[in-house]
């Protein structure tokens, strides 16, 4: 592990001016899972700042506290030096924060100009006044070159338009300091260009703008100052004065650093040539927008094949097209396996009905069982609970009742128990503590051991790199590069300490950190 | 018991007091005297054989009804075209029950459950169908289908198969009668309490087994929680939805065989008395569990016949007033008693 405090960089003060925002020590954990971990960051004034990270570091949760959607467990939080305490966003946006979320929040069949006033309405009496509001929205298109017409309705106009109604709701309501969720991830290069040049319009009139993202490349074009979150912690901080930030030491931070001899467990090679499945040539298009581009995989007996990638990158849609979910997709899909195992990305919408108990939950994918009994239900669960060493009080109780680790276990359970030669597994160890962890990894291996096929999706690099034995990098839909893990150089980590790990495994992260965002040279 | 009946029994113990409460406010707000009205319902529904019989009476059609809905709401399907589906299954069985009359009898009794479920479960696989192919909600479906079916029975009726100047069909031969349950326990003398009662019974048991004991019942509850999950555990939801309408509208064309093979021996239209919409809220109190439909039917039926008995002193339709009390009270307090719970527990 490398010292983390010779990561984050000395922290340079612009300017004696106000502290914008600032996060002192917040915490908040949805159930054991800390979401954000003793978290202390300022956002100075008039600056743009970006927080980078993974799904699930933390990134949305911190900015849900600042925007009053959610109370912190433990921290303080000040903005412009003055102590706030959130209990509601209008709370927040009183105190002149705005933000425009990864999902849009307007009105298909309202105008933009009615979605702009809307809950801010400026009337005479109990009459609208559209046009007292209509010069001033009108002032602020001009300003900042928005060029939107206010009477088009919200479900004719493009997205990167509706995106630019959402930044003029902020500024109708005099926001000055501005989150956006992802804003880049619908939208195309040019708009990109677009969408930056309002964001230093901003900056020039004094705003101060909090940028959530994954791409490395602009945040080097358009922040002033960047921390990167992981696994809930702060982890870097970095100033990028004259846009020369360290995009190898960023993306080292957001995917993290190594420490495989926590999942404890050794790798042992066995794999052939037999394919068991290929996809070639698979393209999937939804409502005109492509998911898949032109992909290639196989699968062969016997290996653990990891694919790593962004979320949102064409992994679900994977899944979905080999179990055969999706169909509407061009290409091939060759397999002579019928029945696939899937362990799903989110077990309580898609691995498990939460209402049932522990036994029915394991009879629903068991096409032997027909009738059903207190007796086979009481068999099914005793089982489980004894070989895939799940912890309850009460072996009836609903699923929904138990921890995340030991849900996720029952459902682990019950797709390797069909025994079936494919076992798809998706992210199956997110927001499952360290033990079940563990055991799920071995559970793993096992199968691959018996010789199975095992798709291994998942956004933590460690545990794709401690078990997989070949390595896919997944983006916009297509597989850029497959690791061999059985390659010589490679090999030698899975033999050497941790602490001599580092500095050979170092390079690897970092080439598959870029590749993860799209940069292969 | 586990923690599921427990909030169950609370809810349902909780929106009963509370309407018993209403019912009482009423009565005083009308004027009159609440313990005397109270006296008046125990003393002609529970002092004598007539009273029960007829209460059971009364209750049997929404037994039937019940079922099949709960079929239905347990698949999370909100089937309000209950009245429609009965009102074509019965009117076939009892076109069968004439044109067969040569048939022995309970030969003819099954060949005209198998016609009436049919005709009914075809009624209930349309919505189902729009809803799977062009994800249609069921509610305006069914609510649409009672009006398109009325019509089409009305038209069949009136053109073809009634009596003349009256709206039913003709009477089936008295052989062909379900045996009154008076015939064998005198006390019930009097009411029209029949073998359908016990068919009820049966129906109910059958529909508890099939949806707490059976894989396709376990797989129908399942999609009925959770849509997506299922799908992603393998189970056919669309076959899974159409199957639940189906069987679930075919249980309600035996509604009919209470009033058919029971009481008058033919079809009439408007028969049914709103027993498709009564037994929404039936099922509703009763956590669509088929056994409990049973006690919450008896419960309605109470309330129908009750009403006769004090529409001396207060017009009877205040009980249609406690049946309303009775839906929003069970759909507040579950909210209410599940969010204590919740509370308590973490």
């Amino acid at each position: 592990m490398l010292n983390l405090t010779t990561l984050i960089s000395n922290n340079i003060n612009i300017s004696n001016q106000l502290t914008a925002v600032e996060f002192e020590n917040i915490s908040k954990r949805f159930g054991k899972f800390p979401a954000n971990d003793d978290i202390s960051l300022s956002i100075e004034n008039n600056t743009v700042h970006c927080i980078l990270g993974e799904n699930g570091a933390g990134k949305s949760t911190l900015m849900k506290i600042l925007f009053g959607m959610y109370m912190p467990d433990s921290g303080r939080m000040k903005i412009y030096d003055k102590e706030v305490n959130f209990n509601s966003p209008h709370e927040a946006i009183e105190k002149k924060i705005g933000m425009v979320h990864q999902h849009f929040m307007l009105i298909e069949d309202f105008t933009v100009m009615e979605n702009v006033i809307l809950g801010d309405e400026i009337t005479k009496g109990i009459k609208l006044d559209t046009s007292g509001s209509k010069k001033i929205i009108n002032e602020l298109i001009e300003k900042y070159n928005l060029g939107l017409d206010l009477e088009k309705k919200i479900s004719e106009i493009s997205i990167s338009a509706q995106q630019k109604v959402e930044i003029l709701k902020l500024l109708f309501r005099d926001s000055e300091i501005l989150i956006f969720d992802e804003p880049t991830a619908v939208l195309s290069p040019l708009e990109v260009e677009e969408f930056f040049k309002i964001i230093r319009e901003f900056k020039k009139s004094g705003k101060t703008v909090i940028l959530i993202t994954h791409k490395l490349n602009e945040v080097r074009i358009i922040s002033d100052r960047v921390s990167v979150l992981r696994r809930g912690k702060l982890v870097y901080e970095e100033d990028n004065t004259d846009n020369n930030l360290d995009l190898g030491k960023l993306s080292r931070a957001i995917v993290g650093e190594s420490n495989i001899s926590e999942t404890g467990v050794k790798v042992k090679n066995i794999s052939s040539f037999e394919i068991s499945l290929e996809l070639k040539n698979i393209e999937l298009y939804k409502n005109k927008v492509k998911f898949i581009d032109r992909l290639n995989l196989q699968l062969k007996k016997g290996e653990i094949h990891g694919i790593c990638g962004v979320e949102g990158n064409g992994q679900n849609e994977i899944v979905d097209i080999i179990t055969g979910i999706e169909k509407n997709f061009t290409g091939e899909y060759i397999t002579k396996i019928n029945n696939i195992s899937l362990v799903p990305d989110d077990r309580l919408k898609k691995g498990m009905i939460k209402e049932f108990s522990i036994g029915e939950n394991m009879i629903l994918k068991n096409e032997k069982v027909n009738f059903i009994t207190n007796n086979t239900l009481d068999k099914n669960s005793d089982e489980v609970i004894q070989n895939y060493d799940v912890r309850v009080s009460d072996k009836r109780a609903q699923l929904g009742s138990l921890s995340g680790g030991n849900q996720q276990k029952v459902i682990v359970a019950r797709e390797i128990e069909l025994d079936n030669d494919i076992l798809i597994f998706s992210h199956p160890t997110r927001g499952v503590d360290i033990n079940a962890t563990v055991f799920i990894h071995s559970k793993i291996i096992e199968e691959r051991n018996k010789g199975k096929s095992i798709l291994l999706i998942s956004a933590d690099l460690d545990e794709l790199l401690s078990l997989s034995d070949r390595l896919s990098v997944l983006y916009n839909g297509k597989i850029i590069k497959t690791f061999d893990m059985n390659d010589a150089e490679i090999k030698v980590r899975s033999e050497l300490e941790p602490e001599q790990d580092t500095e050979i495994i170092k390079p690897l992260y970092e080439q598959i950190g870029k590749l993860m965002i799209g940069i292969t040279n | 018991m586990n923690r599921k009946s427990k909030i169950n029994l609370v809810s349902i113990s909780l929106s009963l007091f509370s309407t018993v409460l209403i019912f009482f406010l009423l009565i005083l707000i009308i004027g009159k005297d609440p313990f005397e009205i109270f006296w008046l319902i125990y003393t002609d529904v529970f002092t004598s054989g007539y009273g029960i019989g007829q209460t059971l009476f009364k209750a049997t059609p929404l037994i039937i009804c019940g079922c099949g809905l709960a079929v239905c709401f347990h698949a999370s399907l909100f089937n309000i075209g209950a009245e429609g589906q009965l009102n074509a299954g019965s009117f076939v069985i009892a076109l069968v029950a004439l044109k067969l009359s040569f048939l022995p009898f309970p030969l003819l009794l099954l060949i005209c459950f198998i016609c009436g479920f049919i005709v009914s479960g075809i009624f209930g696989l349309i919505p189902a169908y729009i809803k799977v192919k062009k994800d249609v909600s069921e509610v305006i479906t069914t609510i649409m289908f009672n009006f398109i079916i009325i019509a089409l029975v009305n038209f069949f009726l009136v053109d073809f198969f009634a009596v003349k100047s009256t709206m039913r069909t003709e009477k089936i031969l008295d052989d062909d009668m379900l045996f009154k349950l008076s015939d064998y326990f005198p006390v019930f003398n009097g009411s029209s309490l029949n073998a359908a009662f016990l068919i009820a019974l049966i129906i109910s048991l059958l529909t508890y087994i099939f949806i707490y004991k059976t894989k396709i019942g376990y797989k129908l509850r399942a999609v009925g929680f959770n849509e997506t999950a299922s799908r992603y555990i393998g189970i056919k939801t669309d076959k899974i939805i159409q199957f639940a309408f189906f069987l679930g509208a075919g249980i309600t064309s035996l509604t009919g065989i209470n009033f058919v093979f029971g009481y008058k021996g033919f079809y009439e239209l408007g028969f049914s008395n709103n027993v498709g919409f009564t037994a929404i809220a039936v099922a509703l109190l009763a956590k669509n569990n088929p056994i409990g439909i049973i006690f919450s039917s008896l419960l309605f039926a109470v309330m129908d016949y009750g009403g006769l008995s004090i529409n001396q002193l207060v017009p009877k339709e205040i009980m249609l007033v406690v049946q309303g009390v009775i839906i929003l009270a069970i759909l507040s307090t579950d909210r209410l008693v599940n969010k204590y719970y919740e509370r308590k527990v973490g």
